[in-house]
């Protein structure tokens, strides 16, 4: 057994601790019946973020083997959406930011909902250190391409983040698990594609919240 | 609950929660939950979650056969089953078995939850799948969503999967024509079961239509599949072959695609292209008992022992806990193990025939028939001799129909001992009472070729079918000219030589009707029309002819009654 493979074993048995982690956290939230907790945010949302990284890590081990191939599904994508912000809902009140979605009526969506659903969870993970009160997520059909966003409305991305999409799309991070977060989000992007067109990432600011808008483009 | 987004789209979100409330008060509360895990914590997580939804009436389980016997003793609408259940049986299996023996209602939900280390694993599967799968972990606000929307679809299709089950093709399809024109979201997974209903009940060219208009505007592989099993059912297998290819190509994991091909390359007698497919097809998803158990069958006729070997191995190992457990496996396994390896080591496959099955004379007989030859290999011809006549008693005691792969076994057996006549009466029966299954004579051909037979000394398949054709010809001639009697005669005489034959039975049923239909009903024929109906209805429920001489039954048994 080479380390790799030791890795990745390991991270599944971290990853079922960290659910019982998870749910037992959620569960003393459920106890204390209170509206707003700073602490218990910060626990909810570190744990998840953790959460988030250990499947990120074990997609990047498979795709790296070869391994991880797309199961493209037709997504109701209101009902994807409304699935995912329910499911932040409560780290996110605990540390006073508020999750919304936007969709237009009937979209319907064909890409792998684990896949998608595991990025969107990342990024609106990073939302929640850098945004003010207001996450939003957002869905609509654009130049052909099934647009997923996620604004905030903190201060957005630094400029040189921004300039720097558009000439190096793919390119693998020097540093920080932002951009490790966003290396796989552009992967995972790449991998759904319909006939010759492929997916891709867009970064931008004041967008819809006036903060930062991640976009996810979907052939 | 998420903050509803303000302006025109506040609408849209409220809307969907008035849907759930729309059919029933409390969509989750006033049902029956089954929790199925091997983790004791995990069972009482996820039973809080369901509490704290309002739940109260939970049933646990901590392995699959808990799980099974539960379900024997209750209707649950739902089911959360953990894919990782220790040993025994897996989350896939209780899915299977649940599914295969109705244990579940047609409005249950099944719902898989998996690690990510499993998910491809259950991906995999063969023929049943669960009706959502759930990736740990997950919290309480996101179950409720996720089975409050199951719910809701389950209750909407409820009606078409009634009219299903009563086999009323066209009413199911009529609803939902209905609910597609309507043109909701999920538009395309009411198209794809559409697609199955009219492939099921031989309308491929509506089928087939169908499968293009998604096609058109997208690729999807559920669609091209059915396009492709369109083309197999015509028999058009090059065709068939390429559609499958194409979604091979593009969707690697998709198993199914791997299967059909497999299929289709057998029919058109392309078995080492068979075989290759089914080697990547275990690759991906090994744990697939009926894939493993087609490729060791494949792999005998290619006479690749080793790859056999593999795969009926895995089909005895996989299929233990499994509604796929299959007698014929383990004599495959054991001929296999004799040849590659020991008869001694070939008997020891066989002794767990004893403990994997419990009295089932189908096993005995498997057991049987590969015992005689192994016994009679170690030299050992007084143990040969009795297995075989042990065998060949338990065969005579079959359903000729349903049961022609014992025969097929049997007369394998014989020409092994060198009885070339026995073998061939034995393939000649099978070829008499089942001459329309395409499938079976396939089987048939693949078994004269492999055990070296002259096609000759079976006086070729064809004319034994020519001869079938040609005696159910004549009756139909008699009846039409309104010679019933006679008819009846001729078919019963050769309903006598071919006691299962479908088509023969089916004659039988429908001259005896229509001389009801002409001289007034007669209770005594009504029983004889039952009896033949139900010797088709043991093999082949779904048949089309089957339900219409039931329909004219009806109304036969209606008019005694006044």
């Amino acid at each position: 057994m080479n380390f790799p493979d030791i890795l990745a074993s390991l991270i599944h048995d971290m990853k079922n601790s960290l659910g019982l982690v998870i749910n037992t956290i959620d569960d003393l939230g459920e106890e204390l019946h209170v509206q707003e907790n700073p602490k218990l945010g910060t626990l909810q949302h570190e744990a998840r973020r953790l959460n988030s990284n250990l499947i990120t890590l074990l997609s990047l081990y498979k795709i790296d083997k070869g391994q991880l191939t797309t199961n493209i599904e037709e997504i109701d994508v209101e009902q994807f959406l409304y699935e995912i912000s329910v499911d932040n809902q409560a780290t996110a009140n605990n540390m006073g930011i508020t999750i919304s979605y936007e969709s237009e009526e009937g979209l319907v969506g064909y890409f792998d909902e684990w896949l998608m659903r595991g990025v969107i969870n990342s990024l609106i993970g990073n939302g929640l250190r850098y945004s003010a009160s207001q996450i939003l997520l957002h869905a609509e059909f654009r130049d052909d391409y099934l647009v997923l966003s996620i604004d905030d409305d903190g201060n957005g991305f630094p400029q040189s983040m921004i300039e720097a999409q558009s000439a190096q799309q793919q390119k693998k991070p020097e540093q920080g698990e932002t951009q490790l977060g966003h290396y796989f989000a552009s992967l995972v992007a790449h991998m759904h594609s319909n006939g010759e067109r492929e997916g891709f990432i867009k970064l931008a600011n004041n967008q819809r919240l006036g903060g930062g808008s991640f976009s996810l483009w979907l052939p | 609950m998420p903050q509803k987004p303000s302006g025109k789209h506040s609408l849209q979100t409220r809307k969907l929660k008035e849907n759930f409330v729309f059919f029933k008060p409390g969509p989750l509360e006033n049902r029956l939950y089954l929790v199925v895990d091997d983790f004791g914590d995990m069972r009482s997580m996820i039973k809080n979650m369901l509490m704290a939804c309002g739940v109260r009436d939970i049933k646990l389980a901590r392995n699959g056969s808990e799980a099974i016997e539960q379900m024997e003793q209750e209707r649950f609408d739902v089911v959360l089953c953990d894919y990782n259940l220790g040993t025994g049986r897996d989350g896939q299996q209780v899915l299977e078995e649940a599914k295969y023996r109705h244990l579940l209602g047609l409005g249950s939900v099944f719902v898989m939850v998996t690690a990510e280390n499993t998910r491809d694993m259950v991906m995999g599967a063969v023929e049943y799948e669960p009706d959502s799968y759930l990736t740990k972990p997950f919290n309480k606000d996101f179950l409720k969503t996720r089975l409050e929307k199951l719910i809701a679809k389950k209750h909407n299709l409820l009606v078409i999967e009634e009219a299903v089950e009563k086999r009323n093709y066209s009413k199911a399809v009529a609803i939902l024509d209905e609910k597609i024109a309507a043109k909701p979201p999920n538009c395309n997974e009411l198209r794809k079961i559409k697609g199955n209903i009219l492939v099921n009940s031989g309308k491929l060219t509506e089928a087939r239509a169908l499968y293009q208009e998604v096609l058109a505007i997208r690729e999807l592989p559920w669609a091209r599949l059915g396009l492709g099993k369109c083309d197999y059912l015509i028999q058009n297998y090059q065709q068939a072959i390429d559609e499958f290819q194409r979604i091979k190509s593009q969707n690697p994991n998709y198993t199914p695609a791997y299967d059909w091909l497999a299929k289709s390359h057998k029919r058109a007698n392309q078995l080492s292209e068979a075989e290759n497919i089914l080697k990547q097809a275990v690759s991906i998803s090994p744990k697939a008992v009926p894939r493993q158990q087609l490729l060791g069958e494949i792999a005998l006729v290619n006479q690749h022992q080793e790859i056999a070997e593999s795969a009926f191995t895995k089909a005895v190992q996989h299929g233990r806990h499994s509604v796929y457990k299959h007698p014929s496996n383990y004599a495959n396994l054991a001929r296999v193990t004799a040849d590659n390896h020991d008869g001694a080591s070939a008997l020891l496959v066989l002794k767990q025939i004893d403990l994997d099955f419990n009295n089932d004379p189908k096993a005995d007989f498997y057991q049987a028939s590969a015992e005689s030859l192994i016994h009679e290999a170690m030299g050992n011809s007084d143990l040969a001799r009795a297995s075989l006549g042990k065998a060949a008693e338990l065969q005579k005691s079959f359903d000729q129909s349903e049961d022609s792969d014992c025969a097929i076994e049997l007369a394998k057996t014989y020409k092994n001992f060198g009885m070339e006549e026995e073998s061939v009466e034995l393939l000649k029966g099978a070829i008499l009472n089942n001459h329309t299954d395409e499938e079976l004579m396939d089987e048939i051909k693949l078994t004269i070729s492999s055990l070296e037979m002259d096609e000759q000394t079976l006086g070729t398949i064809d004319s034994i079918r020519e001869e079938v054709l040609t005696l159910n010809r004549k009756g139909v001639e008699l009846a039409k000219s309104g010679q019933l009697d006679e008819a009846a005669k001729l078919l019963k005489e050769t309903s006598t030589r071919m006691p299962a034959n479908r088509t023969v039975n089916l004659n039988i049923a429908l001259v005896l009707l229509m001389s009801m239909e002409r001289e007034g009903a007669n209770p005594n024929m009504i029983d004889e029309i039952k009896g033949y109906l139900a010797r088709v209805a043991k093999a082949d429920p779904n048949n089309s002819t089957l339900q219409k001489l039931y329909g004219r039954l009806k109304i036969m048994m209606a008019k005694t009654a006044d």
